[in-house]
């Protein structure tokens, strides 16, 4: 089954892999195989292992997509090294497509973990302290913002 | 368009994410070693951030054998490659004293005028004794020779431009030219995919840059449609001058680009064409004038025509041709015509030899033949790949072949056991091209011999097999049952 792909115009080599087909399914298959690996390693009840997915998947993306700022190759100069990776996506454009996705997928994966461990505390308290940060990080009034300097430049 | 199957781009996100975890495993710990140790940096800043070689210490140095081969003979259809060993898994090369003969299909020899030509060398021996290696000087200042301005009136008739400029470099004529054309209150628009020469001196010149969908002319006018209309960024200004920057060939997709209606749409709205013929200037055409004399476009449509002589010349340098109007400019505003130093004599030599052997000048055939054989090696070798189930890019009569692989594993195997077997093979991978997008790139040669490319077609196909990028299912043998039944 062929998938045609059109190269985008976006310049940035770090972001721009993410306009190709394929990475929504490959985003979503890592997290549903994370969590029957923590099934299987953990032994615990399968709330348990949503909850650490979500948890770990918070911190994951949450280093890499909204900590680390510029991008892993020298050769663009380092225009962007100002901006995290939520920021560069999509040439800083509000609102797409991609965006959007990323955005439901903590809220889904929330939603997931909570009824799985029917809204107990305190993986409850957990996990909804982990969707605020993240859907927070990528509202669009948030682009560039730096709350207290944290992560600011120097 | 190129058609990946879906499973093998889930995949190569995968295998590139599993690199990346590995990576960011073996830098957590390198830092937390670190910290123990002491640095020797005494008190200076370090020279790059840590994350900004990211990609070259953790995903490029597995693979450095791959790239950076060095030579040890011309590089003409057969060459020596120099064996190289590691005894630190890649993190270091060492160069031995073996060399193994290769079949060279990653040159950009499109003429075969890389190694010693009979019309050629000879002239380039004499000029070397005459003016020695190097004129020691800017154009400007005590430069130029007679020679150069030959070179230059040469290059502009072969071209088919009123005037030309010749500079030491390719990339820099890129570079250098567009910072002097465009300045702040101009609008470049270039091609996606076009070379990081163009991007650079983009960059540099301060003009706003736009960016148009790889070969769309429709997205092309859409885009000047919206930036006319907005005008400068701010102030709203109508903009000073719009250039369209684009390539002959793209030297990774092997594709021609859209001239002529390109072109049409340009003239419409009235912007300025700049076209780099790099990789097509001498490899296509009927007579090597490029992709203008391909596609039927008047080179007066054209107002930029720029081009290199490393590729099909067997030299090394670029010019620009255009108008007398704009070369005069040039040679007063251009810094690379200013203050670098000119092109070398013996290589002036060789670009005015080799554009007479193509035009028919020396006397013989040579160059109709050599461009003859050039068209017929391409569409053999791009036919017989696709037979055999490759995916391989780029249009009929283009000498640059891109091989799909995808799998960043898949890219250095395959350039390692084309290597045992003796064929010398590009890949390319992230970041030159999309992450997605890995491919081997195959340039062909005037200078390969039928017996030669298909012992090449042999060896890839084998490997292909054994590597596994036969994406496309392969085409059924009917020849061989037509001459059993012609036997019969």
């Amino acid at each position: 089954m062929y998938v045609r792909t059109v190269p985008p115009t976006d310049l940035n080599r770090n972001t721009e892999w993410f306009t190709y087909p394929g990475v929504w399914t490959t985003y979503l298959s890592i997290l549903f195989i994370s969590w029957l690996l923590v099934l299987s390693l953990f032994n615990c009840s399968s709330g348990m292992a949503w909850t650490l997915v979500h948890l770990s998947h918070f911190f994951v993306t949450y280093h890499f997509f909204h900590w680390k700022k510029g991008t892993p190759f020298a050769d663009d100069q380092g225009i962007y090294n100002g901006l995290t990776w939520w920021e560069q996506i999509d040439n800083g454009k509000q609102l797409t497509r991609n965006r959007k996705f990323l955005t439901v997928v903590p809220v889904v994966l929330y939603l997931i973990a909570s009824h799985t461990t029917d809204y107990q505390n305190p993986m409850l308290f957990f996990n909804t302290l982990a969707v605020f940060v993240l859907v927070v990080a990528k509202f669009p009034n948030m682009h560039k913002v730096r709350i207290f300097g944290i992560n600011a430049d120097h | 368009m190129i058609a990946i199957p879906y499973f093998t781009a889930l995949t190569t996100y995968f295998s590139y994410g599993l690199l990346f975890v590995f990576g960011q495993f073996r830098d957590f710990f390198r830092k937390i070693l670190d910290w123990w140790s002491t640095d020797n940096l005494q008190g200076y800043a370090p020279i790059c951030l840590g994350l900004e070689d990211f990609y070259i210490r953790r995903l490029y140095n597995r693979v450095q054998d791959c790239f950076g081969r060095p030579l040890s003979s011309a590089p003409d259809a057969w060459f020596d490659v120099v064996e190289r060993y590691s005894n630190d898994n890649n993190k270091t090369l060492k160069r031995t004293n073996n060399v193994s003969r290769c079949l060279n299909l990653g040159s950009y020899n499109y003429l075969g005028f890389a190694a010693a030509d009979e019309y050629c060398t000879p002239r380039v021996i004499d000029s070397l004794k005459k003016y020695s290696h190097s004129t020691c000087s800017s154009r400007v200042d005590g430069g130029t020779l007679a020679l150069h301005n030959e070179l230059e009136e040469c290059v502009a008739r072969f071209v088919g431009k009123p005037a030309a400029i010749v500079f030491g470099m390719g990339y820099v004529t890129n570079s250098s030219i567009l910072p002097v054309l465009m300045g702040k209150g101009s609008l470049i628009i270039s091609d996606s995919l076009n070379h990081n020469s163009i991007v650079n001196g983009a960059r540099g010149s301060g003009a706003t840059i736009r960016v148009f969908q790889h070969n769309t002319p429709s997205h092309l006018e859409e885009v000047l449609r919206e930036q006319i209309a907005e005008g400068q960024p701010r102030t709203r200004r109508p903009w000073k001058k719009i250039m369209v920057v684009v390539e002959g060939i793209y030297s990774m997709e092997g594709e021609l680009c859209k001239l002529p209606e390109i072109i049409t749409i340009c003239k419409r709205y009235k912007a300025y064409t700049y076209l780099d013929e790099a990789h097509s200037i001498g490899a296509v055409g009927k007579t090597g004038r490029g992709v203008c004399e391909l596609l039927g476009v008047d080179t007066s449509d054209v107002d930029i025509m720029m081009g290199t002589f490393s590729k099909s010349f067997g030299s090394y340098g670029g010019y620009i041709a255009g108008s007398k109007e704009l070369i005069q400019y040039l040679k007063y505003n251009c810094p690379a015509h200013l203050y670098a130093t000119s092109i070398s004599p013996p290589a002036a030599e060789q670009i005015i030899s080799a554009i007479q052997v193509v035009i028919g000048e020396d006397g013989s055939c040579r160059g109709a033949q050599k461009l003859a054989r050039i068209r017929e090696n391409s569409n053999f070798f791009r036919s017989k790949l696709q037979k055999m189930g490759f995916e391989v890019l780029g249009d009929n009569d283009s000498p640059v072949m891109p091989i799909m692989v995808y799998n960043p594993a898949k890219v250095s195997s395959f350039s390692r056991e084309c290597l045992k077997q003796n064929v010398a093979i590009v890949t390319v991978g992230f970041p030159a091209t999309p992450l997605l997008l890995a491919r081997a790139r195959i340039c062909i040669s005037a200078s390969h011999t039928k017996e030669d490319l298909i012992e090449a077609l042999e060896v890839i196909s084998r490997i292909g097999d054994l590597v596994g990028i036969k994406y496309f299912p392969a085409e059924p043998k009917k020849q061989q049952q037509v001459g059993m039944l012609k036997l019969e």
